[in-house]
């Protein structure tokens, strides 16, 4: 019943807020829904560390490494609901896109992808992974404009598309576990598979055969290279808290069935394969993203494509396996999202106060728009992984890794593209922030919904670039210890 | 051996060659009318397929599964292609970018290709090669009526010609996954189909054309 819980309230809450027609009564009561959300999932997380799992009928688990991910998911919509609650203000009343729309359309993504997170059942997970895309294709469209048409028309297709080679690789590994004996009923079960990869491993081919259709398919949400040509278009499209959400909370989502696809393989026909076809994919969505941050001129367009280079990254930590790579891969999912918030906060100030998200349009927003611009700083110091923000930490342990298991090329080819990002971040805000003040903003200031979500964001990301909480180390030990 | 036995066995070892017949039908085809109808004939033979391996087999699931298909893909989802043509009042070409000779070779080629990346797995798997040899064809002419039609409409269904695909492919090695998985898969193409429907609507209104092959404004 806990599990169901967040699901529940969610399902209810996207009803109650279409109730609303009132824009400000339609914000209140998301902003409750969101809260009885995210305590919840407080206790789902807190039952699953307390008892090791939680099972609900045969479609419904968790355990470490779903909580870690519930943990994610709860932050980042709370921040994301607090920001939205101040964005909205601009926008009027259409169909599907209204406030009260707004909401209950990101009600049911996040209903999708907390049920992403909780199926025991790899059919009942790509069903999920397939719902997340519609729920958030109205969302990717929803201004209406002709860039917003075309971005969420594409998203859907292509993630249709690349989410239909996933569910061919669920038959074909459903087919192995058929193979190798296994009750049809439990075949697509994640416990029931890791139990019985001995005997799956004797036939390793279309285990591997299942993990390619797998990594092409969920890696077409996941934004790999070269399955990512939606990504930097609905990010760019879609209203700002949505491409929070969608860089900070869905691309993990896609990450973790992977990471549970990754699992099953590793163990019954040998990590080599699987590990070998992560590090390629990362290293190429690494490379490619890298050098298009450099020439890119829409400040989201930017960002969106530094979100491909750090799913590059994970992919990387998880292709290195081992404890480092494993821990900084995990750790990097949460710092990453955690910065890329902080990042779509200000571009959306940006966008609101000048109308445009051309950076070769504005300078010298150091001076028009302090606040916007400190939140970009540390935003951006801490997406190029310095020193003293977090993801310096998560992209130390994954570099070690590669020094560790002798991966030099590898290693090689992520300094040099950390280096290239940390150039071209450099260049596009130096040209933002300094210079002659030129277009003047709306309004200089911030409102409370936005410097709440974005202190907190920037806090945590200084926070955990100290010392990680030792709450937060124990569920991240909970989660390495389901996939090793 | 009844007539029911024989017509079964009849369909199982004769729906492929009938699904090859459809692959080359449906890139040569002209109208969007003309492929909607197709799609309908290709999801029958499906249906038909699954009730024939539901028998043989003596699987009750498969006759719920084979009644959905004939629901779903046979009469609701034509339907509503018919329906949403009419209500976009769009003109009925496919807007094909290969000629309907180069399609036929195309198509052809995707044929010879099937057999022969079937061709290892279907003897370690023990299934028919033709079945899957059919269901990998499906697959990639859906994908090749999707990057060469640039009709909207098309698009969808490309897309519902490679699930055709990817369902007949978990037909023949598995007969078929789980029921509830099935359902569930069922009920996202539907809503998979709503919201391309919506978009369809909103694409013709802010472009006042269903070409997506003009649709390139973002890039880079």
């Amino acid at each position: 019943m806990i599990l169901l819980t967040p699901l529940l309230i969610l399902l209810a809450g996207a009803f109650v807020v279409l109730g609303f027609r009132n824009p400000r009564a339609s914000t209140r009561a998301a902003l409750f829904v969101g809260g009885l959300e995210i305590a919840s999932l407080a206790v789902v997380i807190w039952n699953v560390h307390e008892r090791g799992s939680l099972q609900v009928g045969h479609y419904m688990r968790a355990d470490g490494l779903s909580s870690f991910f519930l943990l994610n998911i709860a932050f980042i919509s709370g921040l994301v609901l607090v920001y939205a609650s101040g964005y909205l203000r601009h926008v009027g009343e259409g169909r599907f896109s209204s406030p009260r729309w707004f909401y209950a359309l990101v009600f049911m993504f996040l209903f999708t992808m907390i049920s992403v997170c909780l199926s025991a059942n790899l059919g009942l997970l790509w069903i999920m992974m397939e719902g997340t895309t519609l729920a958030s294709a109205l969302l990717v469209g929803f201004y209406n404009t002709e860039g917003a048409v075309e971005a969420g028309w594409k998203y859907l297709i292509v993630c249709t598309v690349g989410i239909a080679f996933a569910l061919f690789g669920t038959i074909v590994l459903y087919l192995a576990a058929v193979k190798a004996g296994m009750n049809p009923g439990a075949a697509l079960d994640w416990v029931s598979l890791m139990n019985a990869v001995p005997r799956i491993g004797l036939d390793p081919h279309l285990v591997k055969l299942a993990f390619v259709f797998v990594i092409v398919g969920y890696g077409t949400k996941i934004g790999f290279v070269p399955m990512h040509s939606w990504l930097p278009d609905a990010h760019a499209e879609a209203p700002t808290p949505i491409s929070a959400l969608l860089s900070a909370v869905l691309l993990n989502c896609a990450m973790y069935s992977v990471m549970r696809y990754d699992a099953i393989v590793s163990h019954a026909a040998g990590p080599a394969f699987p590990h070998t076809l992560l590090l390629i994919f990362g290293v190429m969505s690494m490379v490619v993203a890298g050098l298009l941050i450099l020439v890119q001129r829409n400040l989201k367009r930017m960002m969106a494509y530094s979100s491909v280079e750090h799913m590059g990254i994970i992919a990387i930590g998880l292709g290195l396996g081992g404890p480092l790579g494993l821990f900084g891969a995990l750790l990097h999912t949460f710092n990453h999202s955690v910065a890329k918030s902080l990042l779509f906060f200000s571009a959306g100030n940006v966008r609101h106060n000048f109308g445009t998200l051309r950076m070769d349009h504005i300078s010298g927003m150091s001076r028009t728009m302090p606040q916007t611009s400190a939140a970009l700083v540390v935003g951006g110091l801490a997406i190029v992984g310095l020193p003293p923000f977090s993801l310096f930490t998560s992209e130390f342990a994954i570099l070690s890794g590669a020094f560790t298991q002798a991966h030099y090329f590898v290693a090689t080819v992520f300094l040099i593209i950390l280096s290239v990002v940390f150039g071209g971040f450099a260049y596009h805000f130096l040209r933002l922030l300094t210079g002659e003040s030129s277009p003047t903003p709306v309004s200089s200031k911030l409102i409370p919904s936005e410097y709440t979500s974005m202190g907190i964001a920037g806090l945590c990301l200084i926070f955990f670039g100290m010392r990680i909480p030792h709450a937060f180390s124990v569920l991240l030990r909970e989660a390495m210890t389901v996939l090793q | 051996m009844g007539l029911v036995e024989i017509a079964t066995g009849k369909v199982l070892t004769s729906f492929s060659v009938f699904l090859f017949l459809t692959v080359l039908l449906l890139v040569v085809a002209r109208r969007i009318s003309t492929c909607i109808v197709l799609f309908s004939a290709q999801s029958a033979i499906i249906a038909a397929e699954v009730f024939a391996t539901g028998f043989q087999e003596r699987l009750a699931e498969a006759y719920v599964v084979g009644a959905l298909v004939l629901v779903i893909k046979v009469a609701v989802i034509p339907r509503a292609f018919f329906g949403l043509a009419n209500r976009l009042k769009t003109s009925h070409d496919v807007k094909a970018s290969t000629t309907p000779t180069q399609s036929v070779f195309i198509a052809a080629a995707m044929i010879y290709l099937s057999y022969a990346a079937v061709h290892s797995y279907g003897q370690s798997v023990h299934v028919p090669e033709d079945a899957l040899a059919a269901a990998v064809a499906l697959i990639l002419t859906g994908s090749f009526l999707m990057v060469s039609r640039n009709k909207a409409l098309m698009q969808m269904l490309g897309l519902l010609v490679l699930e055709n695909g990817i369902f007949l492919a978990a037909l023949t090695t598995t007969f078929g996954m789980p029921l509830i998985i099935e359902i569930g898969v069922f009920f996202d193409i539907l809503i998979g189909l709503l919201l391309m429907g919506i978009f369809t609507f909103r694409i013709r209104d802010t472009f006042d054309h269903l070409d997506v092959s003009k649709l390139r404004r973002l890039r880079g």
